[in-house]
Protein backbone atom coordinates (compact mmCIF):
# COMPACT_ATOMS: atom_id res chain seq x y z
CA UNK A 1 0.00 0.00 0.00
CA UNK A 2 2.39 2.23 1.11
CA UNK A 3 5.16 1.45 -2.34
CA UNK A 4 1.61 2.46 -4.42
CA UNK A 5 1.49 6.01 -2.26
CA UNK A 6 4.76 6.58 -3.18
CA UNK A 7 3.84 6.04 -6.82
CA UNK A 8 1.11 8.52 -6.64
CA UNK A 9 3.98 10.71 -4.84
CA UNK A 10 6.01 10.07 -7.36
CA UNK A 11 3.73 10.70 -10.45
CA UNK A 12 2.19 14.10 -8.71
CA UNK A 13 6.34 14.73 -8.09
CA UNK A 14 6.41 14.48 -12.30
CA UNK A 15 3.04 16.68 -13.40
CA UNK A 16 4.57 19.37 -11.14
CA UNK A 17 7.85 19.13 -12.81
CA UNK A 18 7.12 19.06 -16.16
CA UNK A 19 3.87 21.93 -15.46
CA UNK A 20 6.26 24.09 -14.15
CA UNK A 21 9.53 23.75 -16.64
CA UNK A 22 10.80 26.36 -18.55
CA UNK A 23 13.32 26.46 -21.44
CA UNK A 24 16.64 26.48 -19.55
CA UNK A 25 19.21 27.82 -21.71
CA UNK A 26 22.08 28.64 -19.18
CA UNK A 27 23.52 27.33 -16.09
CA UNK A 28 22.20 30.04 -14.16
CA UNK A 29 18.28 28.88 -15.31
CA UNK A 30 19.63 25.72 -14.36
CA UNK A 31 20.47 26.04 -10.67
CA UNK A 32 18.92 29.42 -9.77
CA UNK A 33 15.91 29.44 -11.80
CA UNK A 34 17.57 32.45 -13.29
CA UNK A 35 16.98 34.54 -10.31
CA UNK A 36 13.51 34.61 -11.28
CA UNK A 37 11.78 32.92 -8.21
CA UNK A 38 8.83 34.72 -6.28
CA UNK A 39 8.84 34.91 -2.82
CA UNK A 40 6.54 32.61 -1.54
CA UNK A 41 7.56 29.89 -3.57
CA UNK A 42 11.57 30.64 -2.14
CA UNK A 43 10.23 30.61 1.39
CA UNK A 44 8.45 26.91 0.62
CA UNK A 45 11.51 25.65 -1.06
CA UNK A 46 14.17 27.19 1.47
CA UNK A 47 11.93 25.44 4.23
CA UNK A 48 11.66 22.05 2.59
CA UNK A 49 15.50 21.98 2.15
CA UNK A 50 16.34 22.67 5.34
CA UNK A 51 13.54 20.40 7.25
CA UNK A 52 14.74 16.88 6.17
CA UNK A 53 13.46 13.62 7.41
CA UNK A 54 15.16 14.59 10.82
CA UNK A 55 12.11 16.57 11.84
CA UNK A 56 9.40 14.03 11.85
CA UNK A 57 11.60 11.49 13.03
CA UNK A 58 15.00 12.20 14.55
CA UNK A 59 13.07 15.78 16.04
CA UNK A 60 10.04 13.68 17.60
CA UNK A 61 12.23 10.83 19.44
CA UNK A 62 14.50 13.01 20.71
CA UNK A 63 11.86 15.17 22.21
CA UNK A 64 10.48 12.10 23.26
CA UNK A 65 13.74 11.23 25.25
CA UNK A 66 15.21 14.52 26.12
CA UNK A 67 12.34 16.88 26.82
CA UNK A 68 11.90 20.86 25.79
CA UNK A 69 15.50 21.09 25.93
CA UNK A 70 15.21 19.88 21.49
CA UNK A 71 12.81 22.38 21.09
CA UNK A 72 15.30 24.91 22.52
CA UNK A 73 17.97 23.20 19.91
CA UNK A 74 15.91 23.62 17.35
CA UNK A 75 14.74 27.26 17.95
CA UNK A 76 18.17 28.36 18.65
CA UNK A 77 18.61 27.32 15.25
CA UNK A 78 15.13 28.95 13.84
CA UNK A 79 16.56 32.71 15.47
CA UNK A 80 20.15 32.19 14.53
CA UNK A 81 18.76 31.65 10.68
CA UNK A 82 16.66 34.49 10.70
CA UNK A 83 19.27 36.73 12.27
CA UNK A 84 21.73 35.60 9.87
CA UNK A 85 19.73 36.20 6.97
CA UNK A 86 17.88 39.41 7.24
CA UNK A 87 21.71 40.99 7.98
CA UNK A 88 23.64 38.91 5.33
CA UNK A 89 21.32 37.83 2.70
CA UNK A 90 19.76 41.00 1.26
CA UNK A 91 23.91 41.81 1.11
CA UNK A 92 24.67 38.46 -0.67
CA UNK A 93 21.47 38.50 -2.70
CA UNK A 94 22.67 41.86 -4.22
CA UNK A 95 26.41 40.93 -4.61
CA UNK A 96 25.24 37.96 -6.53
CA UNK A 97 22.95 39.98 -9.22
CA UNK A 98 25.77 42.38 -10.01
CA UNK A 99 28.48 39.32 -10.25
CA UNK A 100 26.34 36.65 -11.77
CA UNK A 101 27.23 34.53 -8.57
CA UNK A 102 25.65 30.89 -8.86
CA UNK A 103 27.39 29.18 -5.68
CA UNK A 104 29.05 30.06 -2.39
CA UNK A 105 31.81 28.92 -4.34
CA UNK A 106 31.23 31.98 -6.56
CA UNK A 107 31.34 34.33 -3.36
CA UNK A 108 34.72 33.25 -2.47
CA UNK A 109 36.34 33.17 -5.72
CA UNK A 110 35.92 36.90 -5.82
CA UNK A 111 37.22 37.64 -2.92
CA UNK A 112 39.72 34.84 -2.28
CA UNK A 113 40.70 33.55 -5.60
CA UNK A 114 39.20 30.53 -7.97
CA UNK A 115 41.96 27.88 -5.96
CA UNK A 116 39.86 28.29 -2.51
CA UNK A 117 36.92 26.98 -4.49
CA UNK A 118 38.21 24.27 -6.38
CA UNK A 119 38.92 23.02 -2.38
CA UNK A 120 36.44 24.11 -0.57
CA UNK A 121 33.97 21.64 -3.49
CA UNK A 122 35.38 18.05 -2.09
CA UNK A 123 35.15 19.32 1.35
CA UNK A 124 31.58 20.08 1.14
CA UNK A 125 31.21 16.90 -1.15
CA UNK A 126 32.82 15.20 2.20
CA UNK A 127 30.28 16.36 4.24
CA UNK A 128 27.16 16.24 2.42
CA UNK A 129 26.98 13.43 0.60
CA UNK A 130 27.31 10.92 3.86
CA UNK A 131 24.50 13.27 4.66
CA UNK A 132 22.67 12.60 1.55
CA UNK A 133 23.12 8.97 2.04
CA UNK A 134 21.89 8.68 5.27
CA UNK A 135 18.29 9.84 3.93
CA UNK A 136 18.31 7.65 2.15
CA UNK A 137 18.74 4.76 3.86
CA UNK A 138 16.29 6.15 6.33
CA UNK A 139 14.16 5.93 3.49
CA UNK A 140 14.73 2.15 2.60
CA UNK A 141 14.55 1.36 5.84
CA UNK A 142 10.99 3.13 6.11
CA UNK A 143 10.04 0.88 3.21
CA UNK A 144 11.84 -2.22 3.74
CA UNK A 145 8.18 -4.08 5.01
CA UNK A 146 7.76 -3.86 0.91
CA UNK A 147 11.00 -3.82 -0.55
CA UNK A 148 14.88 -5.42 -0.27
CA UNK A 149 17.04 -2.98 0.99
CA UNK A 150 18.77 -2.12 -2.07
CA UNK A 151 15.51 -1.58 -4.04
CA UNK A 152 14.57 0.94 -1.73
CA UNK A 153 18.10 3.07 -2.35
CA UNK A 154 17.52 2.79 -6.18
CA UNK A 155 14.06 3.93 -5.76
CA UNK A 156 15.30 7.04 -3.75
CA UNK A 157 18.12 8.01 -6.14
CA UNK A 158 15.65 7.31 -8.85
CA UNK A 159 13.63 9.95 -6.93
CA UNK A 160 16.17 12.33 -5.77
CA UNK A 161 18.02 12.79 -9.61
CA UNK A 162 14.66 12.23 -11.53
CA UNK A 163 13.43 16.06 -10.85
CA UNK A 164 16.56 17.57 -10.66
CA UNK A 165 17.75 16.82 -13.95
CA UNK A 166 14.53 17.41 -15.68
CA UNK A 167 13.74 21.11 -14.52
CA UNK A 168 17.01 22.21 -12.41
CA UNK A 169 15.98 24.16 -9.81
CA UNK A 170 12.69 25.54 -10.96
CA UNK A 171 11.12 21.91 -10.70
CA UNK A 172 12.73 21.34 -7.69
CA UNK A 173 11.54 24.63 -5.81
CA UNK A 174 7.78 23.75 -7.21
CA UNK A 175 7.54 20.10 -5.78
CA UNK A 176 9.91 21.51 -2.39
CA UNK A 177 6.74 23.71 -2.07
CA UNK A 178 3.68 21.36 -3.17
CA UNK A 179 5.15 18.82 -0.55
CA UNK A 180 6.53 21.50 2.07
CA UNK A 181 2.48 21.90 2.76
CA UNK A 182 1.83 18.33 2.44
CA UNK A 183 4.82 18.27 5.48
CA UNK A 184 3.01 20.71 7.67
CA UNK A 185 -0.49 19.01 7.11
CA UNK A 186 0.67 16.07 7.88
CA UNK A 187 2.22 17.10 11.18
CA UNK A 188 -1.32 18.41 12.10
CA UNK A 189 -3.02 15.88 11.04
CA UNK A 190 -0.30 13.75 13.76
CA UNK A 191 -0.76 16.22 16.93
CA UNK A 192 -4.31 16.17 16.01
CA UNK A 193 -4.31 12.06 16.47
CA UNK A 194 -2.04 11.94 19.39
CA UNK A 195 -4.09 14.36 21.11
CA UNK A 196 -7.16 12.51 20.44
CA UNK A 197 -4.99 9.15 22.61
CA UNK A 198 -4.77 10.82 25.45
CA UNK A 199 -7.14 12.02 28.06
CA UNK A 200 -8.97 15.02 28.71
CA UNK A 201 -6.86 18.10 30.27
CA UNK A 202 -3.66 15.88 30.29
CA UNK A 203 -1.53 16.25 33.19
CA UNK A 204 1.91 16.78 31.80
CA UNK A 205 3.79 17.50 35.12
CA UNK A 206 4.30 13.96 34.82
CA UNK A 207 6.66 14.30 32.24
CA UNK A 208 9.01 16.01 35.34
CA UNK A 209 12.31 17.07 34.36
CA UNK A 210 11.63 16.84 30.85
CA UNK A 211 9.85 19.85 30.79
CA UNK A 212 13.04 21.87 31.62
CA UNK A 213 16.51 22.49 31.31
CA UNK A 214 19.17 21.86 32.09
CA UNK A 215 18.42 18.14 32.91
CA UNK A 216 20.09 14.88 32.87
CA UNK A 217 20.04 14.74 28.98
CA UNK A 218 20.42 18.68 28.05
CA UNK A 219 23.59 19.26 29.70
CA UNK A 220 25.24 22.84 28.84
CA UNK A 221 27.89 21.12 27.05
CA UNK A 222 25.79 18.80 24.84
CA UNK A 223 23.20 21.64 24.15
CA UNK A 224 25.88 23.82 22.79
CA UNK A 225 27.46 21.08 21.10
CA UNK A 226 23.89 20.84 19.12
CA UNK A 227 23.01 24.56 18.81
CA UNK A 228 26.50 25.63 17.59
CA UNK A 229 26.90 23.73 14.11
CA UNK A 230 23.12 24.55 13.24
CA UNK A 231 23.32 28.41 14.41
CA UNK A 232 25.32 29.57 11.42
CA UNK A 233 23.35 26.72 9.34
CA UNK A 234 22.34 29.38 6.82
CA UNK A 235 25.57 30.60 6.07
CA UNK A 236 27.48 27.38 5.77
CA UNK A 237 25.16 24.67 4.42
CA UNK A 238 25.41 25.52 0.47
CA UNK A 239 22.34 24.17 -0.49
CA UNK A 240 20.61 27.20 1.66
CA UNK A 241 23.19 29.82 1.12
CA UNK A 242 22.35 29.11 -3.01
CA UNK A 243 18.70 29.91 -1.96
CA UNK A 244 19.43 33.54 -1.45
CA UNK A 245 20.51 34.14 -5.10
CA UNK A 246 16.75 32.63 -5.98
CA UNK A 247 14.24 35.57 -5.42
CA UNK A 248 13.10 37.53 -8.04
CA UNK A 249 13.55 41.08 -6.35
CA UNK A 250 14.66 41.97 -2.44
CA UNK A 251 10.97 42.25 -1.37
CA UNK A 252 10.60 38.66 -2.23
CA UNK A 253 14.00 37.97 -0.72
CA UNK A 254 12.23 39.30 2.31
CA UNK A 255 9.12 37.58 2.15
CA UNK A 256 11.46 34.44 1.50
CA UNK A 257 13.02 34.69 4.89
CA UNK A 258 9.30 35.52 7.22
CA UNK A 259 7.57 32.76 5.26
CA UNK A 260 10.37 30.18 5.97
CA UNK A 261 10.40 32.04 9.87
CA UNK A 262 6.38 31.02 10.04
CA UNK A 263 6.68 27.67 8.44
CA UNK A 264 10.17 26.80 10.31
CA UNK A 265 8.07 28.02 14.01
CA UNK A 266 5.52 26.10 13.15
CA UNK A 267 7.00 22.73 11.79
CA UNK A 268 9.06 22.98 15.03
CA UNK A 269 6.59 23.83 17.97
CA UNK A 270 4.11 20.69 15.46
CA UNK A 271 7.04 18.32 15.72
CA UNK A 272 8.37 18.66 19.70
CA UNK A 273 5.11 18.50 20.35
CA UNK A 274 4.24 14.97 19.21
CA UNK A 275 7.60 14.10 20.89
CA UNK A 276 5.97 15.40 24.40
CA UNK A 277 2.68 13.90 23.41
CA UNK A 278 4.12 10.11 22.42
CA UNK A 279 6.31 10.15 26.21
CA UNK A 280 3.17 11.42 27.91
CA UNK A 281 1.11 8.48 26.53
CA UNK A 282 4.03 6.19 27.41
CA UNK A 283 3.50 7.67 31.07
CA UNK A 284 -0.50 7.18 31.12
CA UNK A 285 0.26 3.53 29.61
CA UNK A 286 -1.24 4.20 26.64
CA UNK A 287 2.21 4.18 24.32
CA UNK A 288 4.87 1.30 25.16
CA UNK A 289 8.14 3.25 26.31
CA UNK A 290 11.09 3.55 23.79
CA UNK A 291 14.24 3.65 24.61
CA UNK A 292 15.80 4.22 20.61
CA UNK A 293 14.82 7.75 19.67
CA UNK A 294 14.92 6.57 16.26
CA UNK A 295 12.36 3.68 16.55
CA UNK A 296 9.09 6.55 18.66
CA UNK A 297 7.80 7.84 14.95
CA UNK A 298 7.80 4.13 13.54
CA UNK A 299 6.21 2.90 16.96
CA UNK A 300 3.61 5.72 16.07
CA UNK A 301 2.86 4.90 12.76
CA UNK A 302 2.24 0.81 13.69
CA UNK A 303 -0.50 2.25 16.45
CA UNK A 304 -3.08 5.05 14.21
CA UNK A 305 -5.09 3.75 11.32
CA UNK A 306 -3.13 2.60 8.19
CA UNK A 307 -4.32 5.68 5.52
CA UNK A 308 -2.97 8.23 8.49
CA UNK A 309 0.22 5.95 8.66
CA UNK A 310 0.88 5.86 5.18
CA UNK A 311 -0.04 9.73 4.63
CA UNK A 312 2.82 10.47 7.29
CA UNK A 313 5.09 8.16 6.14
CA UNK A 314 5.09 9.55 2.68
CA UNK A 315 5.70 12.82 3.69
CA UNK A 316 8.65 11.71 5.73
CA UNK A 317 9.62 10.60 2.05
CA UNK A 318 8.87 13.65 0.49
CA UNK A 319 10.63 15.76 3.46
CA UNK A 320 13.94 13.08 2.72
CA UNK A 321 13.60 13.89 -0.67
CA UNK A 322 13.05 17.56 -1.23
CA UNK A 323 16.17 17.69 1.01
CA UNK A 324 18.16 15.48 -1.28
CA UNK A 325 17.30 16.97 -4.53
CA UNK A 326 18.27 20.19 -3.41
CA UNK A 327 22.04 19.05 -1.65
CA UNK A 328 22.26 17.29 -5.13
CA UNK A 329 21.75 19.86 -7.32
CA UNK A 330 24.11 22.69 -5.22
CA UNK A 331 26.69 20.22 -5.18
CA UNK A 332 26.17 19.53 -9.30
CA UNK A 333 26.69 23.46 -9.46
CA UNK A 334 30.04 23.32 -7.35
CA UNK A 335 31.03 20.56 -9.35
CA UNK A 336 30.84 22.18 -12.37
CA UNK A 337 31.70 25.36 -12.31
CA UNK A 338 34.05 25.91 -8.71
CA UNK A 339 35.99 22.87 -9.99
CA UNK A 340 36.13 22.39 -13.60
CA UNK A 341 35.00 25.74 -14.62
CA UNK A 342 32.21 24.22 -17.05
CA UNK A 343 29.19 26.56 -17.84
CA UNK A 344 27.24 24.04 -19.76
CA UNK A 345 23.61 22.53 -18.46
CA UNK A 346 24.70 19.24 -19.60
CA UNK A 347 27.75 18.71 -17.24
CA UNK A 348 25.33 19.60 -14.42
CA UNK A 349 22.78 17.49 -15.66
CA UNK A 350 25.39 14.74 -15.79
CA UNK A 351 26.82 15.74 -12.26
CA UNK A 352 23.32 15.21 -10.88
CA UNK A 353 23.43 12.04 -11.90
CA UNK A 354 26.82 11.11 -10.48
CA UNK A 355 26.75 12.62 -7.09
CA UNK A 356 22.83 10.80 -7.25
CA UNK A 357 24.81 7.62 -7.85
CA UNK A 358 27.62 8.13 -5.56
CA UNK A 359 25.02 8.47 -2.85
CA UNK A 360 23.05 5.74 -3.52
CA UNK A 361 26.43 3.01 -3.07
CA UNK A 362 27.56 5.12 -0.04
CA UNK A 363 24.21 4.44 1.21
CA UNK A 364 23.76 -0.01 0.22
CA UNK A 365 26.84 -0.21 1.32
CA UNK A 366 26.49 1.50 4.79
CA UNK A 367 29.79 1.71 6.24
CA UNK A 368 29.73 2.98 10.28
CA UNK A 369 31.78 6.39 8.84
CA UNK A 370 28.73 7.00 6.76
CA UNK A 371 26.84 8.03 10.06
CA UNK A 372 29.76 10.07 11.80
CA UNK A 373 30.11 12.06 8.92
CA UNK A 374 26.48 12.55 8.01
CA UNK A 375 27.06 13.55 12.21
CA UNK A 376 29.67 15.72 11.12
CA UNK A 377 28.45 16.92 8.47
CA UNK A 378 27.03 20.66 10.13
CA UNK A 379 30.37 20.94 12.19
CA UNK A 380 32.44 20.46 9.04
CA UNK A 381 30.84 23.00 7.51
CA UNK A 382 31.66 25.38 9.77
CA UNK A 383 34.98 25.95 8.80
CA UNK A 384 33.93 27.92 6.35
CA UNK A 385 32.75 30.52 8.71
CA UNK A 386 35.44 32.99 8.75
CA UNK A 387 35.94 32.85 4.77
CA UNK A 388 32.17 34.57 4.59
CA UNK A 389 32.63 36.71 7.73
CA UNK A 390 35.73 37.71 5.48
CA UNK A 391 34.19 39.04 2.67
CA UNK A 392 32.14 41.54 4.66
CA UNK A 393 33.75 42.32 7.47
CA UNK A 394 37.53 42.23 7.37
CA UNK A 395 40.09 43.54 4.72
CA UNK A 396 43.09 41.19 5.50
CA UNK A 397 43.01 37.53 4.31
CA UNK A 398 43.71 36.08 1.31
CA UNK A 399 44.01 33.08 -0.65
CA UNK A 400 46.32 31.43 1.27
CA UNK A 401 44.73 32.51 4.44
CA UNK A 402 41.28 30.97 3.57
CA UNK A 403 42.83 27.17 2.44
CA UNK A 404 44.58 27.17 5.24
CA UNK A 405 41.37 27.82 7.45
CA UNK A 406 39.54 25.30 5.17
CA UNK A 407 42.18 22.36 5.49
CA UNK A 408 42.78 23.45 8.98
CA UNK A 409 39.23 23.49 10.73
CA UNK A 410 38.26 20.45 8.72
CA UNK A 411 40.87 18.26 9.72
CA UNK A 412 40.25 19.09 13.13
CA UNK A 413 36.22 18.44 12.91
CA UNK A 414 37.38 14.94 11.80
CA UNK A 415 40.62 14.25 14.20
CA UNK A 416 38.54 15.37 17.16
CA UNK A 417 35.66 13.04 15.97
CA UNK A 418 37.57 10.01 16.21
CA UNK A 419 40.39 10.68 18.86
CA UNK A 420 37.27 11.92 21.20
CA UNK A 421 40.18 14.42 23.09
CA UNK A 422 37.93 16.98 23.45
CA UNK A 423 38.75 18.41 27.20
CA UNK A 424 34.64 18.39 27.47
CA UNK A 425 34.78 20.95 25.05
CA UNK A 426 32.40 20.62 22.18
CA UNK A 427 34.04 19.66 18.91
CA UNK A 428 31.83 22.77 16.84
CA UNK A 429 33.49 24.98 19.21
CA UNK A 430 37.26 23.72 18.66
CA UNK A 431 36.56 23.93 15.17
CA UNK A 432 35.58 27.63 15.46
CA UNK A 433 38.26 28.50 17.22
CA UNK A 434 40.92 26.91 15.09
CA UNK A 435 39.73 28.30 11.89
CA UNK A 436 39.48 31.41 13.03
CA UNK A 437 42.79 31.25 14.87
CA UNK A 438 44.26 30.06 11.81
CA UNK A 439 42.34 32.98 9.51
CA UNK A 440 43.98 35.84 11.88
CA UNK A 441 47.12 34.10 11.86
CA UNK A 442 48.29 33.41 8.13
CA UNK A 443 45.93 36.60 7.44
CA UNK A 444 48.81 38.15 9.45
CA UNK A 445 51.70 36.52 7.55
CA UNK A 446 50.13 36.74 4.16
CA UNK A 447 50.04 40.77 5.00
CA UNK A 448 53.10 41.01 6.55
CA UNK A 449 55.39 39.06 4.04
CA UNK A 450 53.77 37.86 1.22
CA UNK A 451 52.65 41.57 0.16
CA UNK A 452 56.45 42.96 1.46
CA UNK A 453 57.66 40.96 -1.02
CA UNK B 1 23.16 47.53 16.51
CA UNK B 2 23.16 44.09 15.07
CA UNK B 3 25.91 42.67 17.62
CA UNK B 4 23.12 44.27 20.79
CA UNK B 5 20.58 42.58 19.45
CA UNK B 6 21.81 38.86 18.29
CA UNK B 7 23.26 38.95 22.63
CA UNK B 8 19.23 40.59 23.31
CA UNK B 9 17.66 37.41 21.66
CA UNK B 10 20.64 35.00 22.94
CA UNK B 11 20.22 36.33 26.35
CA UNK B 12 16.64 36.00 25.69
CA UNK B 13 16.58 32.43 24.82
CA UNK B 14 19.14 30.90 27.14
CA UNK B 15 16.75 32.19 30.11
CA UNK B 16 15.35 29.02 30.91
CA UNK B 17 18.66 27.58 31.62
CA UNK B 18 18.92 29.98 35.00
CA UNK B 19 14.97 30.68 35.62
CA UNK B 20 12.78 28.16 35.04
CA UNK B 21 12.24 24.64 36.68
CA UNK B 22 8.60 24.59 36.73
CA UNK B 23 6.93 21.19 35.82
CA UNK B 24 4.71 22.55 33.50
CA UNK B 25 4.32 23.80 29.90
CA UNK B 26 6.47 27.40 30.62
CA UNK B 27 9.85 26.78 29.50
CA UNK B 28 8.12 25.29 26.15
CA UNK B 29 5.55 28.35 25.83
CA UNK B 30 8.58 30.63 26.94
CA UNK B 31 11.03 29.68 23.84
CA UNK B 32 7.72 29.90 21.40
CA UNK B 33 7.06 33.52 22.37
CA UNK B 34 10.46 34.72 22.57
CA UNK B 35 11.22 33.32 18.83
CA UNK B 36 7.77 34.21 17.47
CA UNK B 37 8.46 37.68 19.06
CA UNK B 38 11.44 38.12 16.73
CA UNK B 39 10.49 36.99 13.67
CA UNK B 40 7.57 39.37 14.11
CA UNK B 41 10.34 41.92 14.82
CA UNK B 42 12.01 40.85 11.95
CA UNK B 43 8.68 40.74 9.69
CA UNK B 44 8.31 44.57 10.58
CA UNK B 45 11.44 46.17 10.42
CA UNK B 46 12.97 47.88 7.47
CA UNK B 47 16.32 45.78 6.45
Amino acid sequence: MLLYALLLYLAIGTIITVLTMRKILTDEDYYIGGRKVGGVISALTYAATTYSAFMMVGLVGLTYISGVGALGFELFYLVGTLMLLSYYAPKLWKIGKEKNFITPGDVFSSRYGKNVAKILTPFIALALIPYTSLQFVGISLLLSKEISFEFGVAFSALFTAFWAFLGGLRSVAWTDAIFGIFMLSMAILAVFYASSLLPPSPDFSKLGELLYVPNSFWRYDVFISYTLPWFFFALTNPQVFQRIFIPKDEASLKRMVVIFGFFGLLYTILVTFLGLQLRLLTEYDLFPKISDRDLVTPKFLEIIPSWLSIAIAVSIFAAAITTANSIVLTLSSMFTRDLFNNRSVMAGRIFVVLITLAIAIFAIQRPAYIVDLAIMSSTILLCQLPLIFGVFHWKSGGQIAAISTLVAGFLTAILLYYTKKTLGIPIAVWVLLMSFAVFFLVAFLEKRFIKES
Amino acid sequence: MRWIEALIVIFAMSVPFSVMKDQNLTTYLYWTVVSASYLIFIALRRW
